[in-house]
């Protein structure tokens, strides 16, 4: 069943799998255990105690975020394999093109800016704490806020599913992309309140979206898992998933 | 036959209407010439009333009643859940106040 | 050998139970219940801790238009439930009349949602103003974005029975489940926004 990696046609899909996985294992570390980002810190800090936070998180924010560069290149892997998905499927290869272009271009304001802007923020622990505060809110804003492009893309990958007759994906992760990209619209109120429910920390825009957006990230995994091994490198549906696969999951053999 | 189905669809709507009038003796019973009170009874019996509502929506509008056991206990199970995280909270929430 | 059949299978128009539309519409019911139920719960939980502001603030609601939004609702409800059977039958000049009904009383819910938020506008009620706002605007918003892609929906629907070669009740059963879904949601917001104290 399990062919040796040298000679598996599947070998580079597997290797994007691993990676977009290992990926998401490294964010949710980085983010939630060493720089401390994730929560988020309050939305109502003084300056003063904005620098308190950066100096409280010092060590972790900088040695979290130097990982965070070297290493945060393998998001593309995760955004590659879905693309790659939207291809196999039978609708107009602008869905896969256009899901591509957004992702990459939401991975700046999304997910580096926080990045820069923390560690910018940390490195110089005496700047006035008014620069500190306007680099913590840079951060946090650009994180939560730009969620717009994020819901377009959930949009499009979600029409292209309900639209494929290739079976790529079940039509519910379909639904459940419409889910996601509604707990998405929900985070644009963080742009007005400090406290309370909707503020980037928030009850409603932070802890149920997070809660959300964890299971849809989940199960997309394990999705772009079972489309590899049903991938025949067709253009024509996907064979349903082997029994014996679903038990066993792929195991990287190296050739002897 | 189809005047059967017809029928059967007209009373359910009938019913969920009259259940929705019945809001209006709800909230009046919870003010005290004319002014709005908190009303623990209020409050849970309009949040009981909506679940009934749901029920009967999910049962004869969504046809679960034809459906195979197991969406029938998926239906029931979440309006179950609905019930206890709702009520739960607003009571906790009483009780912490 | 033995392949699991994960399509589902299209459901014979006989008295056998039958999930009704597709079961991967279920799903998304489930689950959009209960990410709602999660904002509920918090308004709930913040209602109750603070009682007096939100009573004062909900005083501005006028029920009877709650009243009157519901029913149009639930009446767009019964009218896509008779289009579902209608359709079963294979009358499909009646579905259609039942699917423009709907999409009638959608409207309708459409435009007394819009003059209750005019009218709180006009009182000096916004997103900002207070707590209790907070969480009835962001409970409407959310809701009527629901509103609108049911439109979208109710267009899938109506493209399905227009065309004899297109026509497919498991389609039609699934856009009905949606549009169910948006009627209960509202009963749910209506119930704790406009009577709950």
């Amino acid at each position: 069943m399990s062919l040796p990696l040298r000679d598996d046609p599947k070998r580079e899909l597997w290797y994007a799998w691993y990676a977009a996985v290992f990926f998401y294992t490294l964010y949710s570390v980085i983010f939630f255990l060493v720089t401390h980002v994730q929560p988020p810190g309050q939305p109502w800090y003084t300056p003063t105690q904005v620098t308190h936070w950066f100096a409280h998180y010092h060590n972790g924010l900088l040695i979290g975020f130097a990982l965070i560069f070297a290493l945060g290149g393998l998001s593309a892997t995760s955004i590659a394999l879905i693309t790659y998905s939207i291809r196999r499927m039978s609708v107009s290869r602008a869905f896969a093109y256009s899901y591509l272009i957004l992702y990459a271009v939401s991975a700046v304001p999304g997910f580096l800016f926080i990045c820069v802007a923390m560690t910018a923020g940390t490195f110089r622990p005496d700047r006035d704490p008014q620069l500190q505060q306007w680099l913590y809110d840079f951060g946090f804003l650009s994180f939560s806020g730009t969620m717009g492009v994020f819901l377009i893309g959930s949009l499009i990958w979600m029409t292209a599913i309900l639209l494929d007759k290739n079976r790529v994906f079940p039509k519910w992760f379909g639904y459940l992309n419409l889910c996601n990209a509604l707990t998405e619209v929900v985070v644009a109120p963080s742009w007005i309140f400090y406290r309370g429910v909707f503020a980037w920390n928030g009850l409603i825009a932070w802890w149920i979206d997070v809660f959300v957006f964890g299971i849809y990230t989940g199960v997309f995994l394990m999705l772009l898992r079972n489309m590899i091994l049903r991938e025949d490198f067709g253009s024509g549906p996907l064979p349903e998933l082997p029994l014996l696969a679903r038990q066993a999951p792929a195991t990287l053999e190296l050739a002897s | 036959m189809e005047t059967g189905f017809n029928k059967r669809l007209f009373i359910v709507w009938i019913i969920l209407s009259g259940i929705t009038v019945l809001y209006l003796v709800i909230d009046h019973s919870a003010e005290k010439h004319g002014v709005r009170t908190a009303s623990e009874v209020a409050s849970v019996s309009a949040i009981v009333l909506a679940l009934i509502k749901v029920r009967i929506i999910m049962r004869e509008f969504m046809e679960v009643r034809e459906a195979p056991r197991l969406l029938c206990l998926l239906t029931d199970g979440l309006i179950v859940v609905m019930a206890i995280v709702l009520l739960g909270a607003y009571l906790i929430g009483r009780a912490l106040a | 050998m033995t392949t699991i059949e994960t399509a589902p299978p299209t459901p014979p128009v006989t008295e056998t139970k039958r999930v009704p539309g597709q079961p991967d519409m279920w799903v998304f019911v489930i689950f959009e219940s209960l990410i709602f139920t999660a904002y509920f719960a918090v308004y709930l939980y913040y209602r109750a801790r603070h009682e007096a502001a939100f009573l004062a603030a909900q005083s501005h609601l006028e029920l009877w238009l709650g009243v009157l939004a519901t029913i149009a609702l639930l009446t767009s409800s019964w009218s896509i439930a008779r289009c579902v059977q209608t359709a079963r039958a294979g009358r499909y000049k009646t579905a259609v009349r039942d699917a423009y009904l709907t999409a009638g009383f959608g409207v309708v819910f459409m435009g007394l949602k819009i003059a209750d938020w005019v009218h709180q506008i006009h009182l000096g009620n916004t997103f900002t103003s207070s707590q209790f706002f907070q969480y009835y605007f962001f409970l409407t918003a959310i809701h009527f974005v629901h509103l609108l892609i049911g439109f979208v929906v109710l267009g899938v629907l109506l493209y399905q029975l227009s065309g004899a070669e297109r026509r497919s009740q498991e389609i039609v059963e699934t856009c009905a489940t949606y549009w169910h879904t948006v009627d209960f949601l509202w009963v749910l917001i209506f119930a704790l926004l406009y009577v709950v104290r």
